[in-house]
């Protein structure tokens, strides 16, 4: 027996098999026998059916069963021809018309032999007979339904003409779409575009169209490549985009069907209009050149030309490319000698505007790198800095008159920082440690050296820079982001490093960890212990040389004119985020040593903008939520809350900002107090004291408050409070952890029935906010505090 | 500041730039700053729902319902992210209110704030637009000072998203400092994210943000706070608008083919003096420019490239 055809064809093993055919409707068992595929001459003693156009002799592949019982009797002698359809139904059948009409059925006693049938089939379809097709059917997960899969078959193919009309245009969009539906067809599709240079043959058909104003041809071609975008291929996408194609593609993409009486420009703005490729320094390697090139038409064709009509999955496929090309161009930024050159520019003497366009490269490079993966990210970061990052900054801060550019740089700053805050001091420690320059003198720099110069973890000349632009510059964007810098810097948090290229993780609770601790051994890391050590000293050097020029316009008494609101407000936030997150011995100490609350406080009155005398109002309120007894104390003793109550004196009758702002002040005084009471803590004495302040002095005031609960509960809470021996007794007698959280209104009856406010008038949800609140943990003292480590 | 001027680039999406933005948020502050919470708004009036930067469509819907020269209108927020006009759109609206204070109403959205203009699109838009973020940061603030809420004639609520359990009357909302960040929970948080469902009582929301809410709690609202109807934003309606629970509470949206492909028509509702509800259906119309030359909504590309 002939095992190999001409075609390389293998005749297939024989499998136990059970033929059936259809009559009447109803499948009929014609006996169970051996099937095998086959390719041989034709016979001229098979019954054929239909058309015979083959010579005799010519080969032709059969699906041969014989019976088992008796192989001479042949169960099914069936031709693989014309378009037949074959359907492999789950795992065992085959089902298939012949060409006489009949209804045939295969079924396999294991999926085995299934599968090398279909095999054959497959072979047979890529070889001779192009047009049958083998489908897979299996049912769907719930049993509802089916789904059909095409496995092999003929492949629809757009005509590749040069010259085309609107009709067979139209055939080529039809075929693209029914394409789409099944992956083999995709698979048949991508391989035509890709090997027969189609979109060359496109290209040269929208030439001719548009020459003559064919505008239906041209809509046509615009759907064509749109749906070959859809098409979700790397390859295709990356050919659009490249110098051979690009103009003629994104061309083809000004027409669109949407907008049929107009024409986008596209052309016009990658040739002439847009912005041109720029080389700050000369690229040396055409390859990069390339992907850079090849970056920014994707983005145009992203953003721009296809930005209505990309689907999510199209969109983010691009977006990857994008992203690998943007690895690329990273890593060789950092591995060619590229960046020296780049940072070079600032060091000799260059124009101007070199050294500006140098710095908005740069800053692109930064820009490009949010995508990045962190480690990436700390890595070219880590070179940009190595390569003299601070030459830059210097230039933008001192020399560098122009707001843009030093909005740049600072956005640069924010960047690094926000990714890791230890990074750009770090890397200039570690220099300095190979170059043995670590000097004492020099970090004690009053400022007057440069940052390029200066060094080590608690270097604070970058804060002190930052402080100086936002006090004296005028450009409100730049003040704007300077204050987005200093947080981040000040941020302690932030400040004991994430990036486990220093540290281990875990090292923030260690760092965390007071001295008091020692049981949990971190103090015999000495990495940590230096870390700790340099975060002390970068704060100390904060609060004594920084913060005194940053917090100066809060330092002097009354003597802010209106025209520094802006500005107050930033400097106000920033003392509500330093009393909030730094070691409270020392943030406090610098507040109240300068007076800064009574000053606060002070803002909140005309001539001020109402902005910053609410600004004022939450920094107080938010001093006020630490629960700290120094500072409840001062407040009280230097009457800060007098002008609170001017303002709502003045805002009493009107519903607006000022009025909600201080009726969310009496809520959060209230609900604190009630706290208190429930828990008998002293954990919360303060707001008990603050509240008695409150009402002692400014009784009249919240008896006006009548649209909300609250004003009117301080005053009861007040009236209702029980003298202060048996707070003693009670605090002794009960601690935090084993009160029981109770409802507000059991809190309100435990507190006496001689309550004036009546039970109907505490409206049910101001109930479940009550409880809400009681249920929330107090405000805790700053867990923080390292910085006052082993007070 | 010329705000007709302004008014006039904004319209024509054009560049407007960093100083003048500045200073108009800085206005517009000091105008938001004198609203309550919810605001009182008398009829007739004019509510729209989502805009999504869609500023062509915005121009539409003010050309076909009279115009803010002679009407009022109520914006129910999410004036920003997903169209590419996200900053004219918000811009203009902002400038219409400082020319005509009386005329505009703007409910914050849950698209108003910094956590979702990262992800949805404003913020890139800017940096796309600038170069930089610093605009981004000055309408951030804005939008911390924009109204939760409105009420027509003591009887229509107007909102973003819908209820929530904290809010049972309008008081309540009273007491909430609005200047800040919306909250992941709570009141001010459900205001901008809650929806409208079948449901028997307060639900999960799927948004994983606010919560759903049924008749019971719509008409229990309407109720307590004597009110007829609630007028939320916040879904897409492919028809423009939808009324549920027997009328107590209606959906209005008003970006057509929103994100510039979903099909959809749009609706801004007319509230009469006689509390008549009258719906104004519009469709997306291809933008012009300030000659009428037909132009193609897009993103600006980026600008001068080194890399």
């Amino acid at each position: 027996m002939v095992k190999m055809t001409q075609d390389g064809v293998r005749e297939t093993d024989s499998k136990r098999v059970k033929v059936y055919i259809l009559e009447d409707n109803e499948w009929k068992d014609t006996g169970t026998g051996f099937c095998v595929g086959k390719v041989g001459e034709i016979d001229v003693l098979t019954p054929v059916v239909g058309v015979r156009d083959e010579e005799p002799g010519s080969l032709a592949a059969y699906l041969v069963v014989n019976d088992e019982g008796s192989p001479d009797k042949t169960l099914l002698w069936s031709k693989l021809e014309g378009n037949i359809e074959y359907q492999r139904q789950e795992e065992t059948l085959i089902v298939w018309k012949d060409l006489s009409g009949q209804d045939i059925a295969l079924s396999f006693e294991e999926s085995t032999g299934c599968d090398a049938l279909c095999d054959f089939i497959i072979q047979i379809q890529q070889t001779t007979e192009t047009n049958i097709s083998l489908i897979a059917v299996r049912s769907n997960d719930d049993g509802m339904g089916s789904v059909h899969e095409i496995i092999t078959g003929p492949v629809n193919l757009p005509s590749n003409e040069m010259e085309q009309d609107e009709k067979s245009l139209m055939d080529a969009l039809k075929i693209f779409n029914e394409n789409m539906a099944f992956e083999y067809l995709r698979t048949g599709t991508i391989d035509f575009v890709l090997k027969s240079a189609y979109l060359l043959t496109l290209i040269h058909i929208f030439e001719n169209a548009e020459s003559k104003h064919r505008l239906r041809e041209l809509l046509l071609l615009s759907n064509i490549v749109k749906t070959l975008t859809l098409y979700n291929h790397r390859d295709v996408l990356e050919q659009m985009v490249d110098d051979e194609h690009i103009v003629g593609i994104v061309g083809i993409l000004e027409y669109d069907t949407e907008f049929p009486l107009s024409k986008a420009n596209h052309r016009d703005y990658l040739l002439q209009a847009g912005p041109h490729f720029k080389e700050v320094v000369p690229l040396k390697s055409e390859e990069i050149k390339t992907i850079m090139k090849k970056t920014y038409r994707l983005q145009f064709l992203k953003d721009v030309v296809l930005v209505r009509f990309l689907d999510d999955h199209t969109f983010s496929m691009i977006s990857d490319v994008i992203l690998d090309s943007q690895n690329c161009i990273i890593d060789f930024i950092q591995t060619e000698p590229f960046l020296q050159r780049v940072m070079s520019l600032f060091e000799i003497d260059t124009e101007m505007e070199k050294k500006r366009d140098g710095v908005r490269m740069l800053h692109q490079c930064v820009q490009i790198t949010k995508n990045l993966e962190h480690a990436e990210k700390s890595r070219f970061f880590k070179a940009l800095v190595r390569a003299g990052l601070f030459k830059i900054f210097d230039f933008a801060f001192s020399m560098e008159t122009d707001s843009g550019i030093r909005i740049l740089a600072t956005d640069m700053v924010i960047s690094i920082i926000e990714h890791d805050i230890l990074l750009i001091n770090t890397v200039q420690n570690e220099h300095l440690h190979q170059t043995g320059l670590m000097d004492q003198g020099q970090r004690q720099s009053d400022g007057t050296l440069t940052l390029a110069q200066s060094s080590a973890s608690s270097d604070i000349s970058l804060l002190s820079i930052l402080s100086q632009i936002l006090i004296a510059d005028k450009n409100m964007g730049l003040k704007e982001q300077v204050v987005q810098a200093l947080n981040t810097l000040l941020h302690p948090e932030g400040c004991m490093g994430i990036d486990s290229d220093y540290n281990e993780p875990g090292n923030m609770d260690i760092i965390m960890g007071s001295d008091d601790q020692p049981s949990n051994g971190s103090g015999e890391n000495p990495v940590m212990n230096n870390l700790s050590l340099q975060m002390k000293e970068y704060f100390n050097n904060f609060y004594t040389q920084v913060a005194p020029i940053l917090f100066g316009p809060l330092m002097k008494s009354g003597q802010n004119n209106s025209d520094e609101d802006i500005l107050l407000i930033y400097l106000v936030k920033l003392v509500s985020f330093v009393a909030a997150e730094h070691s409270r011995l020392v943030s406090r100490e610098f507040i109240l040593e300068h007076n800064i609350l009574a000053n606060i406080s002070k803002l909140i009155a005309s001539p001020h903008i109402l902005q910053l005398q609410l600004t004022a109002v939450r920094c107080l309120k938010g001093i006020v939520s630490l629960n700290d007894d120094i500072y409840h104390k001062h407040m009280i003793s230097n009457n800060l809350y007098q002008p609170i109550f001017d303002l709502l004196r003045r805002n009493l009758h009107n519903d607006n900002m000022a009025n909600s702002c201080l009726l969310d002040f009496f809520k959060t005084i209230a609900s604190q107090s009630l706290r208190a009471k429930e828990l008998c803590s002293g954990e919360s004495m303060n707001f008990i004291l603050l509240n008695k302040h409150l009402v002692e002095n400014f009784r009249e005031d919240l008896m006006a408050v009548s649209c909300v609960p609250f004003a009117q509960e301080m005053i009861r809470i007040n009236d209702t409070e029980e003298e202060p021996h048996n707070w003693e007794i009670s605090r002794n007698k009960k601690t935090t952890k084993d009160v029981v959280k109770r409802t507000f209104s059991e809190v309100s009856e435990s507190l006496g029935s001689s309550t004036e406010v009546k039970e109907e008038e505490v409206t049910s949800t101001f109930k479940k906010a009550m409880e809400k609140l009681a249920a929330a943990p107090a405000p805790k003292s700053i867990g923080k505090d390292f910085l006052g480590n082993g007070t | 500041m010329k705000l007709d001027e302004t008014i006039a680039l904004l319209r024509q999406g054009k560049h407007v730039s960093e100083e003048t933005v500045f200073e108009l948020c800085l206005r517009a502050q000091e105008l938001l700053m004198n609203e309550a919470n919810v605001t009182h708004v008398d009829t007739p009036v004019t509510i729209c729902g989502d805009i999504h930067g869609q500023l062509h469509d915005l121009l539409t819907l003010f050309d076909k319902s009279g115009g803010v020269e002679n009407n009022k209108y109520i914006f129910l927020g999410d004036f920003v992210d997903r169209g590419f006009y996200s900053l004219e759109s918000f811009l203009l609206l902002l400038t219409y209110k400082l020319r005509y204070p009386d005329r505009v109403t703007m409910i914050r959205g849950n698209h108003e704030t910094r956590q979702i203009t990262k992800v949805y699109g404003f913020y890139d838009e800017i940096v796309r637009k600038y170069g930089n973020s610093n605009v981004w940061r000055y309408c951030c603030e804005v939008f911390d000072y924009l109204s939760l809420g409105a009420i027509i004639n003591g009887r229509v609520f107007c909102v973003h998203g819908g209820l929530s359990p904290d809010v049972t009357t309008i008081n309540q909302i009273r007491a909430i400092d609005r200047k800040q960040e919306v909250p992941h929970e709570g009141a001010m948080c459900d205001l901008l994210w809650s929806d409208p469902d079948e449901v028997s009582t307060w639900s999960l929301s799927p948004r994983g943000a606010g919560f759903l809410f049924g008749k019971n709690e719509v008409d229990q609202f309407l109720h307590t706070n004597d009110f007829e109807l609630i007028a939320r934003a916040h879904q897409l309606v492919m028809e423009g608008y939808k009324e549920m629970f027997d009328g107590g509470l209606v959906t209005v949206w008003s970006a057509p083919n929103y994100c510039y492909r979903c099909g959809n028509v749009a609706a801004v509702l007319r509230i009469e003096d006689t509390l008549d509800r009258n719906y104004m259906i519009f469709e997306a119309v291809p933008a012009q420019d300030d000659v009428g030359n037909a132009i193609i909504p897009s993103k600006k590309p980026q600008m001068d490239y080194f890399l």
